[in-house]
């Protein structure tokens, strides 16, 4: 019951994107927002989902402790799960929390190679084969494209997709697209993109690319209480 | 009593072992006059400084490794703090470094960054404790300082810089270059007390030249008046070298080093200058307790001593007179005569006598203020304690004291070592409030409980060294516990009637699985099916069956009762009858409730050079561990994982095998969780066995 309850809160299906993966085998994703807008806290539900799907979530961290990021999960994941009994609760948290696994980096310590050293060491000894890996915090104005290109090199030889956040700054005004200019040299090795944007006290989920041409795309919303995504209606 | 809080240092000197701290302490306390005499700290093998400081100290009768000894240099009041040698991290350890405000990370020119030396930075950084570091035995064959800089650099990650540069090492040290003063030092006198100021060789100007440039461009990243009088070449003066440098240790920014050789007696007291220029004042360390009367929320102490007391435990020494209790304030004023509470009981105590201790003796005080460490005479409490004025309700530690997940037997050899036992067994049940000890009820074994196999093992070890107590101990055993998964109702008749009195009462109700509550009992009967002076029994007999589950005997947890039915007799009911009762229903209902065995699982974190991260990770799944993640740090890495206490004994070994004995460990408890099906059946064969082999 309580799988099922939290399986259909996927988050981003509701944007309009075809499978419940979102992203292709090697494929990258993207989410852009200003600072303390909610990049983490969705890229985090987004994971819980695959993680209730039994499917292994690499979450890497570039900014936070292992700690820090633990937390991000417990919380969210307690709130989605409010409506149930906590010790069922908690048992299922036992349950799934193997399917994820965290590495923080120091920024200027990150690169293809490391994650790649790192990844080896965990599947030669079957410790953890991921799914699907989030990045957060990586520097898409200071890492050039052959980071990038090195990074979906590892995810297509390792069948897996990455997800990114994208810090966007305040004093950058967005291009037509509505992507900032230090994300345009790099936007085609992405397959979708995602925007928050606060307005007023909501944050508001919106595709910028990605979606299949006939979806009909619905307005998604964080609740900065819990956040959540929510349905704006 | 006489100097303002600018001038009070309350250092600790960390060290690898051999790397020369006790005779570095020692040549501090005879430069600021505490000792008046040096004694040569030699080995059997007459290498060096190879003995321990214990037995040093009963050779010697001083007490120079003593809580905390208080000398003064040049103004300042320097408070060296024991900083304990074991390495690990328990309540002890962390109380101590509480206390400190900066430290001296000692180092062997020879050995440089070792092992133990990543150990001791770890706890310092860990603490955020701001640090200077001394190069210790330049004298020694193969002494090179600037290796180790560079070690502390990329081993440690330290932003280290010299502050000095040594006039000749090995056999041909003589002093050293002051890279600030640009003033060459070297230490006249029998013991080196003469500090004499000279030009520096010329042989040495170019290479002092140059590391002065590295030292001052290293500095200005913290001071932007520096920055300025660089770029518009104004004088640089020392003044404005050392406040940049100062600014940048406190931050723990920058690691400024010194060098020298204490058993040459050289360069002691230009580090003394060292801690008094760069090393932090109690008030510029931010100290914080948790507000009890506020859901223990943080709040920051303020060093004024006006405000209400807020005062630390850190240490109890046994001393000729009783109990010596070492106490650090850190707010207000602690006088003679002043009534404070202690937060962990909320007892009243009257303060009697204050001292302070110097190396070899005590001098009574009136009072100590905010940033002052001393010791009280006559409190009865256990380190760890904090005191506070009447009318705060502010802890320096947190209350919550988790309850032990392993236990070991021990026996004394002979009567005298079962006298030294005991007498140590009470001191570390004061000491640390994880640490306790009972007597088995069925085998008479003393039995001691804490949170890991290393924290017993301290303990053992400690009871053998520190109290001459020969001791074996037993196999170490984890504590499991049982609770149950389901629903199960009761309706129990406990019916006897063998002559005399009879016995009668019937309870009914169920039990249910709780998981934030050890033990709840609800009474939901109406129109008194059980009189209401039985109600209580009936609680009783269900918590007495708590203490131990029905099959595997592991104590009972997380179960609420409920009870809302029932019957009594007249004549026959007793509370004997109910509780009996009591503890028939719930035999009954507990296997129907599907029992489970509960482990203990340790939250570890291993800190390894990178290299070796795959191995550890592999060791810990290897434990049936889940490893929640990995931390980069540089040439180090950070590996959290959360690991049964049953598959962690014997980890320590086998981690240093693994690792070259790189890498290090700590453990903690961190939650109770089922045991897999097929443990569970090997520890319901083991607990079969045991039962066996008892009776």
């Amino acid at each position: 019951m309580i799988k099922k309850e939290m399986i259909y809160r996927n988050p981003l299906v509701n944007l309009g994107y075809d499978n419940e993966d979102i992203l292709p085998v090697g494929g990258f994703g993207a989410v852009l927002a200003h600072a303390g807008v909610g990049k983490t806290a969705l890229l985090v539900q987004l994971a819980l989902n695959i993680m209730l799907r039994e499917n292994s979530v690499l979450h890497v961290s570039l900014n936070d402790a292992v700690s820090k990021i633990d937390v991000w999960y417990q919380e969210l994941f307690h709130n989605i799960a409010a409506n149930f009994g906590i010790s069922e609760v908690n048992d299922y948290w036992d349950k799934i929390q193997p399917y994820r696994f965290i590495m923080t980096f120091k920024v200027e310590g990150f690169s293809a190679p490391r994650l790649e050293e790192r990844l080896t060491d965990l599947m030669e000894q079957n410790i953890f084969k991921p799914h699907i890996v989030i990045i957060d915090g990586f520097k898409f104005d200071e890492a050039g494209r052959g980071q990038l290109v090195q990074l979906k090199e590892l995810a297509r030889k390792y069948f897996m997709s990455i997800w990114f956040t994208v810090h966007t700054h305040r004093h950058e005004p967005p291009q037509e697209n509505g992507l900032p200019l230090s994300f345009l040299h790099v936007t085609d090795l992405f397959d979708v993109i995602v925007q928050l944007s606060a307005k007023g006290d909501e944050v508001y989920i919106k595709s910028l690319k990605g979606q299949s041409v006939d979806s009909k795309q619905e307005s998604l919303l964080l609740d900065p209480a819990t956040m959540l995504i929510k349905n704006s209606k | 009593m006489k100097i303002e809080d600018q001038k009070i240092r309350n250092i600790g000197i960390s060290a690898h072992i051999d790397s020369g701290k006790t005779t570095l302490t020692e040549r501090i306390l005879y430069y600021t006059k505490r000792i008046h005499a040096i004694h040569d700290v030699k080995g059997k093998d007459g290498v060096g400084a190879t003995m321990d400081s214990m037995e040093l100290e009963k050779e010697r009768g001083i007490t120079i490794a003593s809580a905390a000894t208080y000398c003064e240099w040049k103004g300042h009041e320097v408070n060296i703090i024991d900083t304990p040698g074991h390495v690990d991290f328990t309540i002890e350890v962390e109380r101590s470094l509480r206390v400190l405000d900066g430290a001296i990370l000692v180092l062997c020119s020879v050995g440089g960054v070792q092992s133990q030396s990543i150990t001791v930075d770890r706890q310092m950084k860990r603490y955020k404790v701001p640090c200077i570091a001394f190069i210790n035995k330049c004298d020694r064959s193969g002494a090179n300082p600037f290796r180790v800089i560079s070690q502390l650099r990329t081993k440690l990650g330290h932003n280290a810089v010299a502050m000095q540069i040594p006039i000749g090492l090995e056999n041909e040290a003589e002093g050293v270059i002051d890279l600030v003063s640009m003033k060459a030092l070297y230490f006249d006198g029998d013991n080196g007390e003469i500090v004499r100021e000279a030009e520096i060789p010329q042989n040495l100007l170019g290479e002092a030249k140059a590391k002065r440039e590295e030292l001052i461009d290293a500095a200005s990243l913290f001071s932007d008046e520096l920055t300025d009088a660089i770029l518009n070449e104004r004088e640089i003066t020392s003044e404005l070298i050392y406040a940049a440098l100062r600014k940048g240790t406190l931050e723990r920014e920058i690691t400024p080093v010194y060098m020298g050789s204490a058993y040459k007696n050289k360069g002691i007291q230009p580090l003394l200058d060292g801690v008094n220029y760069l090393l932090p004042c109690p008030s510029e360390i931010e100290n914080v307790a948790m507000d009890m009367n506020n859901n223990e929320e943080t709040v920051v102490l303020d060093s004024d001593p006006e405000k209400p007391i807020v005062a630390l435990v850190f240490k109890l020494e046994d001393g000729q007179y009783g109990q010596l209790t070492y106490i650090r304030v850190y707010q207000g004023t602690l006088s003679k005569g002043s009534i404070i509470v202690n937060i962990r009981n909320g007892k009243k105590v009257k303060v009697g006598r204050v001292v302070r201790m110097h190396a070899e003796q005590m001098e009574d005080v009136e009072y100590l203020k905010a940033g002052y460490i001393g010791a009280l005479f006559g409190i009865e409490c256990s380190s760890g304690d904090t005191f506070t004025s009447p009318e705060i309700n502010l802890t320096m530690i947190s209350m919550y004291v988790p309850k032990p997940v392993i236990s070991l037997a021990i026996v004394p050899k002979d009567n005298k070592s079962q006298l030294a036992m005991a007498k140590a067994l009470n001191r570390f049940s004061k000491e640390d409030p994880t640490f306790k000890t009972f007597v088995d009820a069925e085998t008479t074994d003393t039995i001691i409980e804490g949170m890991g196999e290393l924290h017993l093992d301290i303990y053992v070890e400690r009871m053998r060294r520190e109290y001459g107590a020969d001791v074996t101990t037993g196999k170490p055993r984890v504590a499991y516990r049982e609770t149950i998964t389901q629903r199960a109702d009761f309706n129990y008749t406990h019916k006897k009637q063998t002559g005399g009195a009879g016995q009668f009462g019937r309870i009914a109700g169920y039990l249910e699985p709780i998981s934030d509550a050890e033990f709840i009992f609800e009474n939901k009967i109406f129109g008194g099916a059980i009189p209401t002076q039985y109600i209580s029994a009936c609680e009783k007999g269900f918590k007495q069956s708590m203490a131990k589950g029905p099959k595997l005997e592991f104590p009972i947890t997380g179960v609420k009762v409920v009870i809302n039915d029932g019957a009594s007799h007249a004549v026959d009911s007793s509370d004997m009858a109910f509780q009996a009762a009591a503890r028939g229903a719930f035999k009954e209902a507990y296997l129907r409730a599907k029992p489970v065995i509960h482990e203990p699982i340790m939250k570890v974190v291993v800190e390894t050079p990178v290299e070796f991260q795959g191995p550890v990770m592999g060791l810990l799944n290897q434990r049936r561990g889940m490893i929640i993640g990995s931390q980069d740090e540089d040439v180090m890495c950070v590996i959290e994982a959360q690991v049964p206490l049953a598959e962690m004994f014997g980890f320590s070994t086998i981690l240093r095998s693994a690792t070259q004995g790189k890498a290090q460990f700590t453990m903690e408890f961190a939650i109770y969780r089922q045991v897999p099906q097929s443990i569970a059946e090997k520890i319901a064969l083991e607990a079969a066995e045991n039962k066996k082999s008892a009776a």
